[in-house]
């Protein structure tokens, strides 16, 4: 099979190249003027790169018929690529990218109150929580599921919908300072981390220990992949969901306790020594 | 006391936010809601009829060359031994049970196996079910594929889907009104009487 056909995107949405490009074309100058550490770097690219291979190319076809592959792109597009991008800390770098009168204009924008009032209803804390499980359990409520699947402007609603909400939460939990939130303390951002785990097991665990087929829309407009049966493609999707989504936040409190809590408590005994 | 203040102002404000919420979540079910039809609704979630293909008596097929009847379109191919026979004889039986309404209705079987099955072979396989009110539709691969793209059938072109892949294909019935809106969506779970009863009913609406 022809490598490249892969990469030829399954329905095409402008929208996204546009905003993907102008973010690389933002990151790229932000870059060129900063010089920041290879690491951020790395994982900027790789996360960007994420979103765009898991929703704009071939794939896009299997994870609309088949429920395990429509999980393992929610996995990319909610956690995975969100996780990286926010690890490299990206918004100062975007912001130096942009040209003067753009930087302006979006002060300006930033500075408007609905925009302020916006984003820090979505950076509070506990909306942030709610949002990034509530997409997951929304979107997957059976009658719903089954409509974003069939509608392709309420599918596409929906991916976007995880990214931003998983924007939104690994931005929060992963970077010690929030341009529209108060600062968090680690213990706060470990906290929400644990928080969003156990409902994403529990849905994991429903979808997993069904024995009836819940998601019929697959049944109805065909599988992807012939010889598996419903219920087994329900069974992987929902054991994606309930170790990879939990996995995702293991890594995170991971990355929080070394970066912050480990070197704080370095400097402490270093300043008593 | 201002703290006391303070803390039902945050209190209110969590309030206005949770019935926010709440009346945004009607909103956004509403989309989802459904009518009392017996089979699935998708009016509105699904695009209009529209394609380019070859009819089984190899003239050129349209929407536009069915407009005016109720269509009940349905995906598969003639070498198919399980479910397309299956239902494609629950179409004949649904037409049997509208009775005089069927001469208003159209079944469009579409191959999803355009390299085999050509209009002669599509139509020998129509005689076996209802042949006058049947259409066997076919077409080049892409053709196909933006049809069922459009409906979001499973499909992939025999040379996509590398060697011996084998075809996967769906139960859906999609249902259009004389206008060649996407209307009701049935399944193989949907008795018959229930799809003629819902087909009778978009008739009687007139579309």
């Amino acid at each position: 099979m022809d490598l490249l056909h892969w990469f030829i995107p399954w329905e095409e949405s402008p929208a996204l190249v546009v905003l993907i490009s102008a973010v690389a074309v933002l990151f790229s100058r932000g870059c060129a003027r900063n010089e920041p550490e290879f690491r951020r770097k790395a994982a900027f690219w790789a996360g960007l790169a994420a979103i765009y291979l898991a929703s704009h190319t071939q794939l896009d076809y299997y994870a609309e018929h088949q429920f395990f592959i429509h999980r393992f792109q929610h996995v990319v597009l909610h956690h995975l690529g969100p996780f990286l991008i926010a690890l490299s800390h990206p918004l100062p770098l975007l912001a130096s990218g942009m040209p003067e009168k753009g930087r302006k204009f979006f002060v300006a924008a930033s500075r408007w109150k609905p925009v302020t009032f916006a984003a820090g209803v979505l950076c509070n804390p506990f909306v942030a929580v709610v949002l990034f499980i509530g997409v997951i359990g929304f979107w997957l409520l059976p009658p719903v599921h089954f409509t974003a699947m069939i509608d392709w402007r309420l599918y596409r609603f929906m991916n976007w919908s995880v990214i931003v909400s998983g924007l939104v939460f690994w931005g929060l939990v992963l970077n010690r300072r929030s341009p529209f939130s108060p600062n968090l303390s680690p213990w706060t951002r470990i906290a929400m981390m644990l928080a969003v785990v156990p409902p994403q097991i529990v849905l994991g665990a429903i979808i997993f220990f069904a024995s009836q087929e819940l998601y019929t829309v697959y049944t109805v407009c065909g599988r992807a992949i012939d010889g598996l049966s419903a219920v087994g493609d329900q069974q992987i999707g929902g054991i994606i969901l309930w170790i990879h989504g939990a996995m995702m936040s293991m890594m995170g409190i991971l990355i929080v306790v070394r970066k912050e809590l480990v070197s704080e408590r370095l400097l402490a005994t270093r300043s008593h020594g | 006391m201002f703290k006391r203040e303070q803390m039902i102002s945050v209190q209110a404000f969590h309030l206005r936010r949770c019935i926010c919420g709440m009346m945004a979540a009607f909103l956004i079910s509403g989309c989802f809601s459904h009518g009392d039809w017996r089979v699935e609704e998708v009016a509105g979630h699904l695009p209009d009829l529209e394609f380019t293909l070859t009819a089984d008596d190899g003239g050129a097929a349209t929407a536009k060359t069915y407009g005016g009847y109720t269509l009940l379109m349905y995906f598969g191919f003639t070498s198919c031994k399980t479910e397309c026979p299956v239902s494609m004889a629950r179409l004949a039986h649904v037409m049997q049970l509208l009775g005089k309404n069927a001469d208003r209705v159209r079944i469009l079987f579409v191959t999803l196996d355009p390299e085999h099955d050509g209009p002669p072979v599509l139509r020998r396989y129509i005689t076996q079910f209802d042949a006058e009110r049947t259409v066997g539709l076919t077409g080049s691969p892409a053709d196909i594929q933006s049809l069922t793209k459009r409906y979001r059938v499973a499909y992939r072109p025999r040379s996509k889907a590398g060697n011996g892949g084998g075809i996967t294909h769906g139960d859906a019935i999609y249902i259009f009104d004389s206008q060649g809106r996407a209307r009701l969506l049935a399944t193989s779970s949907h008795p018959d009487e229930d799809v003629a009863e819902d087909i009778r009913r978009l008739l009687k609406a007139g579309h």
